[in-house]
């Protein structure tokens, strides 16, 4: 497992997942991997929607973190919902996860093989490296914050397909992916190529991710 | 996952816009179907709000409610009773509330000084 770089904001009031819904990609009613996307359906994060109780979870990667507060701040509006940054009482590590975890820690599956959020109290190391992550995910396609999954893309050009729910009413930067998908021009799209290859997203030993323009 | 001790961490301050008086007109049409809708009864009040989500981000909101627990503005607008809640208060002073009669995509339309961009339905704004 990789340890991620993440933050964790717990958002707390009434009808949170109906809040978080309203303003991503994937059906939100439970537990789940969803998109945040700008009104020109460029991503803003793709986070996992965790329920806890009455409160909700969003673990988004670190760097995107202030993005996503500017994108939920301002709609709250009457919506009695507080956010708190509970980033630092947990580690959270991606990719395939052990079987044993230490007592309270949270198992998610994803599309990046999984993901552990373990209590901060316990000293865990990851048991990858950078590069063995970055092989993992090249063999499986596997997008990655900061690599694939950036402020300049889509969800249909890194690969996040399945996060864009097809029947969904709407949201933030619906009209353009429904769209594409709908008109079949997802515009670029995300491969595995041999090496040596040109602008790769993610370098590997001997193949690489890019992110192609479809014919 | 800890979040034991989540109430010592503190809250992200959310920059609550300032509340403005609203300033909300309705076209004669609107009114008259208004007046359809309430009748005689003026006991009732039309509730203008806005809501997270749609397409560019915030959807109108129209209920015809008796009391709302939501803070709101309450303004007479041509005799009828109209809230607005405070929080949204910002969003929607200057707006016209139209009735366009068709049978596809009418309804209350909502005209909006405020809005940079709007989706197709008409019933979210950003």
């Amino acid at each position: 497992m990789f340890r991620h770089e993440a933050y964790i904001l717990l958002l707390e009031g009434k009808e949170v997942l109906q809040f978080i819904d309203g303003l991503s990609t994937n059906l939100v009613n439970g537990r789940c991997t969803t998109i945040f996307t700008q009104a020109n359906a460029k991503i803003i994060d793709v986070c996992e929607i965790l329920p806890l109780g009455e409160n909700v979870a969003i673990i988004g990667y670190r760097p995107y973190k202030d993005a996503l507060i500017h994108h939920l701040k301002p709609r709250i509006l009457e919506r009695q919902i507080t956010i708190r940054d509970i980033t630092t009482l947990n580690h959270v590590f991606v990719g395939p996860i052990p079987d044993e975890l230490p007592e309270g820690s949270t198992r998610l599956e994803n599309f990046m093989g999984g993901m552990a959020v373990i209590p901060q109290r316990y000293q865990i190391e990851q048991t990858w490296d950078e590069t063995r992550w970055n092989e993992y995910r090249i063999n499986n396609l596997i997008p990655y914050h900061g690599a694939e999954i950036t402020p300049k893309v889509h969800p249909f050009a890194c690969g996040l397909d399945a996060l864009v729910h097809i029947n969904k009413g709407c949201y933030v930067g619906q009209e353009i992916l429904t769209r594409m998908r709908s008109r079949g021009k997802t515009g670029k799209t995300l491969v595995r190529k041999g090496n040596p290859v040109s602008n790769p997203t993610t370098m590997g030993v001997n193949e690489s991710l890019c992110i192609e323009r479809t014919q | 996952m800890d979040c034991g001790t989540c109430e010592t961490t503190p809250t992200i301050e959310l920059n609550v816009p300032d509340e403005v008086d609203v300033n909300l007109t309705m076209t004669d049409k609107a009114t008259a179907m208004l007046s359809e809708a309430f009748g005689d009864d003026r006991s009732h009040a039309l509730l203008v709000g806005v809501l997270s989500g749609g397409c560019s981000g915030y959807m109108y909101d129209l209920q015809i409610v008796e009391s709302t627990e939501t803070p709101c503005q309450e303004l007479n607008v041509k005799g009828y009773r109209v809230l607005v809640p405070r929080a949204s208060s910002h969003l929607l002073d200057g707006i016209e509330i139209d009735y366009v009669d068709r049978l596809m995509g009418g309804g209350f339309k909502i005209s909006n000084p405020n809005a940079s961009a709007s989706c197709g339905c008409g019933e979210s704004f950003a």
